[in-house]
């Protein structure tokens, strides 16, 4: 059986098996892989990673080889740093019946926005404007989706893929940034994949010296936030919203 | 963001409220130039004011004794960054003249011929003028936005320009069909942006801010991030969670 194990960003090193499979049509968004490598960030263990993840898939597969990390082409003093493209698997479950379902986890990946307004619906959310959604997705400073890929054993041609969570953030890129927008679909809740997207989202905005990081929390999830962190008017602080007379 | 900066001189009035029985209520009215064109911003000019208005970037910055800032000033590059990605940016600026002698005056008047003198040829500009107020939005622009850094020079506060700043803001931010528009203030801002025209969220939603530290938390190994007087915790990278086998009944 065709299989293809993906390692968390923790270990650098990546483990492929039956290089036979395609690993292009397993990438849900066509990106631009040199951008991903082009863009590395200075710092070095994640940026490690990915640079050894996207140049394994290029230089091609060896059977049970062990890739070694590479390291990232040392860049001249780039002030704009976007954030990288990243893909992986967060779990993978195999049925009984050979069907596998990966739960992929994604940035810097185009979303559909029927495929978002969809997902809102389910959780109960009021409909916004498309247009004004793919706006505001377009200039976030971090977009974090999950989506659900259903293999049935066999064939490969019938790959469910659906969005199933998602999270983002925007931001000044320096200081200051706010999360807004977290969701996931009812039926996957409760797996800690809502634990994953903040948690991504937190790593990368830390990691890119943004301390401020603010969330508006309805009252039925104060406690989930808490649990990852958050604290409520942490020393008085408030947000206040504007409206109009 | 593509906007049509605009730039325009006001007049404003020195309060009119007496600070001391003896003083003669007069009224004088100083010219301050406000624009919205990110070019009339001066980095160099900006990190000064935020340390004049006791400001920080930091939402937890270190504070002395007095509760006066006590940090360096803020990098100039990512001050920079920070402007580059802000939506809107309002900057105010104000004859040098008038910043110091209402500083040292209040509403007296050092020489009424001079400043008459002045305010007929008013040549404020952002060139040959001082920045005294500034704030700034980080929006999506397409539902939400964030209005942060609203400040003016302590000797031009209380006169309107604070407000004059956010109203420039919200102005810019509805003309574009945002009207989510959220403001984070601590609690001596509050009443500012009350009188704004801001209030506590309608659906009661709870403001929190990631404040996890090494004393918070009880993790065995991290990585910290410095910001401001805290050091936040970054959250570790997930475990390896792969090849989870369910057996589905």
């Amino acid at each position: 059986m065709r299989s293809l194990h993906l390692l968390a960003p923790s270990s650098f090193s990546l483990v492929l098996f039956d290089c036979q499979c395609q690993i292009s049509s397993h990438l849900l968004f066509p990106h631009n892989l040199n951008n991903g490598i082009a863009r590395a960030s200075r710092k070095l263990k994640i940026s490690q990673f990915k640079a050894s993840f996207w140049e394994s898939i290029r230089s091609g597969f060896v059977k049970n080889n062990m890739t070694r990390v590479i390291e990232p082409p040392s860049l001249p003093d780039e002030e704009e740093e976007e954030p990288l493209l990243e893909e992986f698997v967060l779990v993978e479950k195999t049925e009984p019946d050979g069907a596998t379902e990966q739960i992929i986890f994604s940035t810097g990946g185009d979303i559909n926005v029927y495929d978002l307004q969809a997902l809102c619906d389910k959780v109960g959310w009021p409909r916004r404007p498309l247009s004004k959604l793919a706006a505001a997705l377009k200039n976030s400073y971090m977009v974090a989706t999950l989506h659900s890929v259903r293999k049935s054993s066999g064939s490969e041609e019938n790959d469910q893929k659906m969005l199933i969570g998602m999270a983002r953030a925007t931001s000044d890129h320096a200081f200051n940034a706010t999360i807004w927008d977290v969701l996931v679909d009812p039926g996957y809740q409760g797996q800690g994949l809502g634990k994953a997207l903040i948690e991504k989202l937190i790593r990368a905005l830390l990691q890119k010296d943004i301390g401020n990081i603010t969330l508006f929390a309805d009252s039925q999830v104060v406690e989930f936030y808490q649990n990852l962190g958050f604290e409520p008017d942490p020393e008085g602080i408030k947000g206040m919203f504007w409206y109009p007379k | 963001m593509a906007t049509a900066a605009s730039a325009e001189m006001k007049w404003l009035t020195t309060p009119t409220r007496r600070r001391r029985p003896d003083q003669i209520d007069k009224k004088s009215r100083i010219p301050i130039y406000i624009s919205t064109n990110p070019v009339h911003v001066n980095p160099q000019d900006l990190r000064e004011l935020y340390s004049t208005c006791n400001h920080s970037c930091h939402r937890f910055p270190r504070l002395d004794q007095l509760g006066r800032v006590e940090e360096e000033p803020v990098d100039l590059k990512r001050l920079q960054i920070a402007l580059s990605h802000s939506s809107i940016l309002v900057s105010v600026f104000c004859n040098p003249h008038h910043v110091t002698t209402t500083a040292i005056n209040g509403n007296q008047r050092m020489n009424p011929m001079a400043d008459f003198v002045q305010n007929l040829f008013p040549l404020v500009s952002p060139t040959n003028g001082s920045l005294v107020g500034f704030g700034r939005a980080v929006s999506d622009l397409g539902l939400t936005a964030s209005i942060y850094d609203v400040m003016v020079t302590p000797s031009l506060q209380r006169m309107g320009i604070g407000r004059m700043i956010v109203q420039r803001i919200i102005r810019m931010l509805t003309s574009r069909e945002i009207y989510d528009i959220a403001a984070i203030c601590s609690e001596n801002e509050r009443l500012f942006f009350k009188s704004c025209g801001f209030g506590d969220d309608t659906l009661s939603s709870t403001t929190m801010m990631y404040t996890r530290t090494i004393s918070t938390c009880h993790q065995n190994d991290w990585n910290v991030k410095q910001a401001g007087r805290k050091l936040l915790l970054i959250p570790p990278c997930p475990a390896s969670r792969t090849s989870v086998k369910t057996n589905k009944s």
